[in-house]
C-alpha cells in the first residue's frame, strides 16, 4: 500500500507517535523502578517506530525527535546504572540483543556516548566502533537520521585538542577522521537516495533530498568546530578529503549545497589561504551545478570580510586574491556556454563588489572587471531581461557609491560602454543614479571635457533616445529634468576661459533635448552663463584686448541665441523673463546697446507673443520692475522704453489692472539713488491716471450692479501718495493728500457702498502710519504733522 | 519528586544570522571563544550541568541556524523547549527588529500550553565592539520592547569578553525550571502487553 496523500502521512504519523509514546510510558515505569531488562525492551519497541517508510522527511524528523529525547531519559539511566556498578562494556554488549538492527544501533549509540564518557576505553575506539557499526543500516532516510544520531551524541565526547577525551597522541586527527567518515557515508546514502525508486518520482526525490540536505551539511558545521583544526590541517586534509568526497559524488544538488557549506561553516581566512584549492574544484562540478551563486557567494563572504578592517587586506594581497578570483570567473564563464547574460553580469558584479573592497586604489581592476562584461555584451541585442538589468544597474552603481564621485567612473573607459548596451529605459535609471549621486555628494565637475563625457552618458535624460517620444509630461519626467537643472547649476569652473567652454558643451547637448526638455534646461543655462558675466563684471576691459579671451559681449551673444531656442516651443513668458534678466546683467556691465536689445526683445515677446490676460499683468509688472532698476540708458532710449511700458499698462484688459500697473509706472520716473531721474510732474501724472480710472472702475460698478466697488484701490494709490511725499516730490502736495483721504472715507461710508473689511483694515493701518510718522518727530514727523486727518 | 525526567532541561538559541548564538553557547558551556565567523547549518545542541536550590540539571541548550537556507528540516526541535533565548546583535538594528518575528514563529511551530507565559529571555550580545561605539540599539529600547512582551528578562552580554554569560544562562536555567514543572503527564489509553508496532511497519526487517 502508497501512501500517496498529505492525510495518510498524519495519520502514519500519528500512530507512529502514539506508538513511541505508549512504548515510552512502559520505558519510564522500568527507568522508575530500575528494571533494567524492561528498559530495554521497551525502548527498543519504541525505536522500532523509526523503522517506517511511509514518512517524508519532515514527518520523519517530527517522530526522530520525540524519539531522540526519550532516549536522553535512558542515556541518564545507563549513567546511573554504571554508577551503580553494572560494567558499562556489559551494557554496550547487551543492548546488542535487541532483534532490529535499527533499534540496537540507536541503543548502542547511547550506550556508546555513556561508554566513552566513562572512560573506561579511548573515545576514538568507540567512535570507531559506531561509525562502523551504523553501516548496517543502508536505507538512505533511516541511515541519514541514525548517523545524525551517531554526530549529535558524539558532538561533545570528540577527542579534539583541550577536550577532556583528548588522548596521548594525534587525537585531533581522530576526531577529524571520525566526522569525516560520518560524512562520507551520509553523503553517499544522500546521494543514491536520487537513484532509487521509480523514474516518476525523481522531483518528489529531489524535493526530499533538499528537506535532508542539513543532516549531511550539519557534519561540516561538526568539522569547522573542532578545536584544533587550524589553518594547516584544514589546508592538507580537511579541504581536500571534503572536496573529494563533492566533487566525486558527481551528484549537482550535492555538490551546489555543500560548496556553499564549506563557503559558509569554514572561516575566510582559511578560505583565503586555500583559495586555489577552492576554486580549482569549481569546473570539476557538474555542468549542471549553479557555480556562479557558489563563486558569487563566497566573494560576498569575502568582500564582507575585506570591510571588517584594513588590517585584514595584507591577506588578500599576499594571496593575489583578486588575480585568482577573476580567473576563476573568466574559467567558469568560458565553460559555461550558455550562461545566461544575468548570471554572467551577476558574477562581475559579484567580483566588481569584491575589488572595490580589497583594492579601492586599483582603478585598472575596475575598468578590466567592466572591461571583459563590455566582452560578453558586444554582439548582442540591448538588454531587455529584468534580471540582467538589476545586475546591471547594480554593477554600474557600485563604482559611484564606493568613490563618491563622478569623477573617477568618468576615468573608466569601459563603464560608458557598458552603458551602450542598456535598454532605453534602462539607460534613464542608470543616468538618474549618476545624477542623483553627483547630487548626493555635491562633486564638482570642473572641465568642458568630463561635462562632455558626462552628459553623453546621461544621454538618456537629455534627449530622446530611439524610438522614445512620447509627449505627455509625467511626474517623472518633470522631477528628472529638475534633476538636470539642478546638475547644470553645480558644473563649475573658476576658470572663466573654462567655465565658457563648459557652458558650450552644456548648450551643445541640452539643444538636441527638444521642445518637452528646454523649457527646464535653458534657465539653469541663461543663469550659469549671468554668474560668469557677474564674475567678469569687476575685471577690467584691458583683458579684453585679446580677441579669444571671454568677454561678456561674447557671452551675451552665446545668451541670446540659446533663448532663441525657446521661440520655437513657444514659451514666451518665460523667455521674457530671461531676457529681462539678461537686461539687468548687460546693465551691470554698463553695455546700454546689450541692455537695449533684451529689452527690445522682450517687447516684441510681449506684443506678439503674450495674449494671455493674465500673463501680460504679471509680464507687465516684471518689465516694470526691471526697467524701474535700470540706470545705462541714456535719456532717450529710457523714454523711449518708459514710454511703451506705461502705454502697455494703460492697455490691458481689465481696469483694475490697468490701475495697479500705472500707478506702478510712477516708479519708473523717481529713482531715489539716481539724481538725473527725477521727475516729479510725471510720477503725479501716473497717479493721476490711476486715480482716474480707479474713479472709472466705481462708474461701472454703479452702473452695472448699483453699488459702489471696493475703495481698496484708492487706498492702494493714496499709498503711493504718501511714498512720494516722503521722499519730497513737490508736486504732491499735502492738500491732495487730503483731498484723497477724504474722497476714500465718502466712498466707504457711502450708502451704496458695500462693506469691506480688507479695505477697512488697510485704511486703518495707513491712517496708523501717518500717525506713526508723526510721533516720530524730526523733519520726518514735521512733514507728516502738516496732514491733517 | 526529584523525578528522572525533570532533572533535562532543553533550551533553544534563536535570532538572526551572525548575531553569536554559538558563540554566547560555546562560552557559556566551553568558556571558548573564536573571532572566525563560522555559519551554523541545522540545530544541534551541547549540554551543561547546573547546580540549582541543591538539585544538579543537565542544560540541553540547542543552537540553530539563523540562516533560513540551512534550517532544511524544519523546526520539529523546538517540541518540548522549556525556555526559548531570543539574541541580537547591539550593533545591528535589523536584528533586533526581528525579534518578535523570531518569537512568533517560535510560538506558533512548539506551541507551548501556555504561550503567555512561556519564559523567554533577551540578549543583547556584542556589547564589545568598538568599545561600544558603533552600538544602534539602546538598552532602554531594548528593555522596552522585553516589558511589553511580558517583561522577558533582559541581559546584555559579550560573548568574547564572556560578560554577563554566565549570569543570563543562570536566569534562562531558572526560567526553564520554572516552566518544566507544569509539563503534562502521558498516560496510555489501554494497558497493552505486547506492542502491535511490528505489525504497523512496512519495509525491510532491519
Amino acid at each position: 500500500m502508497i501512501a500517496d496523500g498529505v492525510e495518510d502521512e498524519e495519520k502514519w504519523l500519528s500512530a507512529g507517535i502514539a506508538g513511541l509514546q505508549q512504548n515510552a510510558f512502559y520505558m519510564h515505569r522500568a527507568l522508575d523502578s530500575n528494571n533494567l531488562k524492561d528498559a530495554l525492551k521497551y525502548s527498543a519497541q519504541m525505536l522500532s517506530e523509526l523503522r517506517t517508510s511511509r514518512l517524508s522527511p519532515h514527518k520523519y524528523y517530527e517522530l526522530y525527535m520525540r524519539a531522540f529525547d526519550e532516549l536522553r531519559k535512558l542515556e541518564i539511566f545507563f549513567k546511573e546504572e554504571t554508577s551503580r556498578g553494572c560494567s558499562i562494556v556489559e551494557l554496550y554488549e547487551l543492548v546488542q540483543h535487541a532483534g532490529n538492527i535499527l533499534p540496537r544501533l540507536y541503543l548502542l549509540c547511547t550506550v556508546g556516548s555513556v561508554y566513552i564518557k566513562s572512560k573506561e576505553a579511548p573515545a576514538k575506539d568507540v567512535l570507531k566502533d559506531l561509525v562502523e557499526m551504523c553501516r548496517g543500516i543502508q536505507h538512505p532516510l533511516r541511515g541519514l537520521f541514525l548517523r545524525s544520531y551517531l554526530s549529535q551524541v558524539s558532538r561533545d565526547k570528540l577527542p579534539d585538542i583541550g577536550s577532556e577525551y583528548e588522548g596521548d597522541a594525534d587525537t585531533v586527527m581522530d576526531a577529524v577522521e571520525f566526522v569525516i567518515q560520518n560524512f562520507t557515508e551520509m553523503n553517499k546514502l544522500w546521494v543514491r537516495m536520487q537513484q532509487q525508486g521509480p523514474a516518476r518520482e525523481k522531483e518528489k526525490r529531489g524535493k526530499e533530498r533538499s528537506e535532508l540536505r542539513d543532516l549531511v551539511g550539519k557534519n561540516l558545521h561538526v568539522l569547522s568546530q573542532i578545536e584544533g583544526v587550524d589553518l594547516e590541517m584544514y589546508k592538507e586534509i580537511v579541504l581536500p578529503r571534503v572536496l573529494e568526497q563533492v566533487v566525486n559524488c558527481k551528484d549537482d544538488l550535492a555538490q551546489y549545497y555543500l560548496m556553499d557549506c564549506i563557503i559558509q561553516v569554514f572561516p575566510d581566512e582559511y578560505h583565503l589561504q586555500t583559495l586555489e584549492t577552492l576554486l580549482n574544484a569549481c569546473p570539476q562540478l557538474q555542468a549542471s551545478v549553479d557555480v556562479k551563486t557558489v563563486l558569487a557567494r563566497l566573494m560576498e563572504r569575502l568582500s564582507n570580510y575585506a570591510a571588517s578592517g584594513a588590517e585584514v587586506l595584507p591577506e588578500f594581497f599576499q594571496v593575489e586574491a583578486f588575480a585568482k578570483l577573476n580567473n576563476a570567473i573568466g574559467k567558469v564563464i568560458e565553460a559555461q556556454e550558455n550562461m545566461p547574460i544575468a548570471g554572467v553580469v551577476t558574477l562581475y558584479a559579484s567580483l566588481l563588489t569584491f575589488t572595490l573592497q580589497v583594492h579601492p586604489d586599483r582603478l585598472d581592476y575596475v575598468d578590466q572587471i567592466l572591461g571583459a562584461c563590455v566582452k560578453k555584451l558586444s554582439g548582442r541585442e540591448k538588454l531587455d531581461d529584468s534580471k540582467a538589468t538589476k545586475q546591471i544597474v547594480a554593477l554600474l552603481s557600485a563604482p559611484l557609491e564606493k568613490y563618491k564621485d563622478i569623477d573617477t567612473a568618468l576615468k573608466l573607459s569601459n563603464y560608458p560602454r557598458i552603458m551602450e548596451y542598456l535598454s532605453d529605459g534602462t539607460h534613464k535609471e542608470m543616468a538618474n543614479v549618476i545624477v542623483q549621486n553627483i547630487m548626493k555628494n555635491k562633486t564638482c565637475i570642473s572641465t568642458a571635457e568630463k561635462v562632455d563625457a558626462l552628459f553623453e552618458l546621461i544621454k538618456g535624460l537629455i534627449r530622446d533616445l530611439d524610438g522614445d517620444s512620447q509627449d505627455e509630461l509625467d511626474e517623472d519626467f518633470i522631477e528628472e529634468q529638475n534633476y538636470v537643472a539642478r546638475l547644470i547649476q553645480m558644473l563649475h569652473s573658476d576658470d572663466p576661459e573654462e567655465m565658457l567652454k563648459i557652458i558650450q558643451t552644456v548648450r551643445k547637448h541640452i539643444l538636441t533635448g527638444g521642445r518637452k526638455r528646454l523649457p527646464y534646461t535653458v534657465p539653469p543655462l541663461i543663469f550659469s552663463s549671468l554668474k560668469l558675466v557677474r564674475r567678469l563684471e569687476g575685471q577690467d576691459e584691458s583683458v579684453s584686448g585679446d580677441e579669444a579671451s571671454t568677454t561678456p559681449k561674447k557671452i551675451f551673444q552665446l545668451v541670446t541665441q540659446t533663448i532663441e531656442a525657446l521661440t520655437s516651443i513657444p514659451v514666451p513668458e518665460l523667455a521674457l523673463g530671461l531676457y529681462l534678466q539678461c537686461a539687468e546683467a548687460a546693465n551691470d556691465c554698463d553695455l546700454e546697446p546689450v541692455a537695449y536689445e533684451f529689452f527690445t526683445q522682450a517687447y516684441i515677446l510681449y506684443e506678439e507673443e503674450i495674449t494671455d490676460s493674465k500673463t501680460q499683468v504679471t509680464s507687465i509688472h516684471l518689465i516694470i520692475g526691471t526697467l524701474q532698476r535700470m540706470h545705462v540708458f541714456g535719456v532717450e532710449n529710457r523714454d523711449a522704453l518708459t514710454h511703451k511700458a506705461t502705454g502697455y499698462s494703460a492697455k490691458l484688459l481689465k481696469k483694475p489692472d490697468q490701475c495697479r500697473a500705472v500707478y506702478a509706472c510712477s516708479h519708473l520716473f523717481w529713482l531715489d539713488d539716481h539724481d538725473s531721474i527725477r521727475d516729479g510732474e510725471r510720477v503725479l501724472l501716473c497717479l493721476k491716471r490711476a486715480l482716474r480710472i480707479a474713479n472709472a472702475v466705481q462708474q461701472m460698478s454703479n452702473a452695472t450692479r448699483g453699488s459702489s466697488g471696493s475703495a481698496l484701490l484708492f487706498i492702494e494709490i493714496l499709498n503711493k501718495y504718501l511714498y512720494f511725499y516722503e521722499k519730497g516730490v513737490s508736486q504732491v502736495t499735502v492738500e491732495s493728500i487730503q483731498d484723497l483721504i477724504k474722497l476714500i472715507r465718502n466712498e466707504m461710508q457711502g450708502e451704496t457702498s458695500p462693506s469691506d473689511p480688507a479695505a477697512d483694515a488697510f485704511l486703518a493701518s495707513t491712517l496708523r502710519y501717518i500717525q506713526f510718522q508723526k510721533d516720530k518727530g524730526g523733519a520726518v514727523g514735521d512733514k507728516y504733522k502738516l496732514i491733517i486727518v | 519528586m526529584p523525578s528522572r525526567r525533570r532533572a533535562l532541561l532543553k533550551v533553544i538559541i534563536l535570532g538572526d544570522s551572525g548575531v553569536g548564538k554559538t558563540s554566547l553557547m560555546n562560552q557559556y558551556v566551553n568558556k571558548k571563544f573564536s573571532n572566525q565567523y563560522k555559519a551554523t547549518i541545522g540545530a544541534d545542541f551541547l549540554t551543561k550541568e547546573v547546580h540549582f536550590e541543591d538539585r544538579l540539571f543537565t542544560l540541553q541548550i540547542w543552537d540553530t541556524a539563523g540562516q533560513e537556507r540551512f534550517q532544511s528540516l524544519g523546526v520539529a526541535f523546538y517540541r518540548g523547549a522549556d525556555c526559548c533565548v531570543l539574541v541580537y546583535d547591539v550593533n545591528v538594528m535589523k536584528s533586533f527588529d526581528n525579534l518578535n518575528n523570531w518569537r512568533e514563529e517560535f510560538l506558533i511551530q512548539a506551541s507551548p500550553t501556555d504561550p503567555e507565559n512561556f519564559p523567554f529571555v533577551v540578549i543583547g550580545n556584542k556589547t564589545d565592539v568598538d568599545g561600544g561605539n558603533s552600538r544602534v540599539v539602546s538598552e532602554k529600547k531594548a528593555r522596552a520592547w522585553c516589558a511589553s512582551k511580558g517583561n522577558i528578562p533582559y541581559f546584555e552580554t559579550s560573548a568574547k569578553e564572556g560578560t554577563n554569560v554566565e549570569e543570563a544562562f543562570q536566569i534562562i536555567a531558572k526560567n526553564a525550571l520554572k516552566n518544566g514543572e507544569e509539563e503534562e503527564i502521558y498516560l496510555p489509553d489501554t494497558i497493552d502487553v505486547g506492542s502491535s508496532s511490528q505489525q504497523r511497519s512496512t519495509g525491510c526487517e532491519c
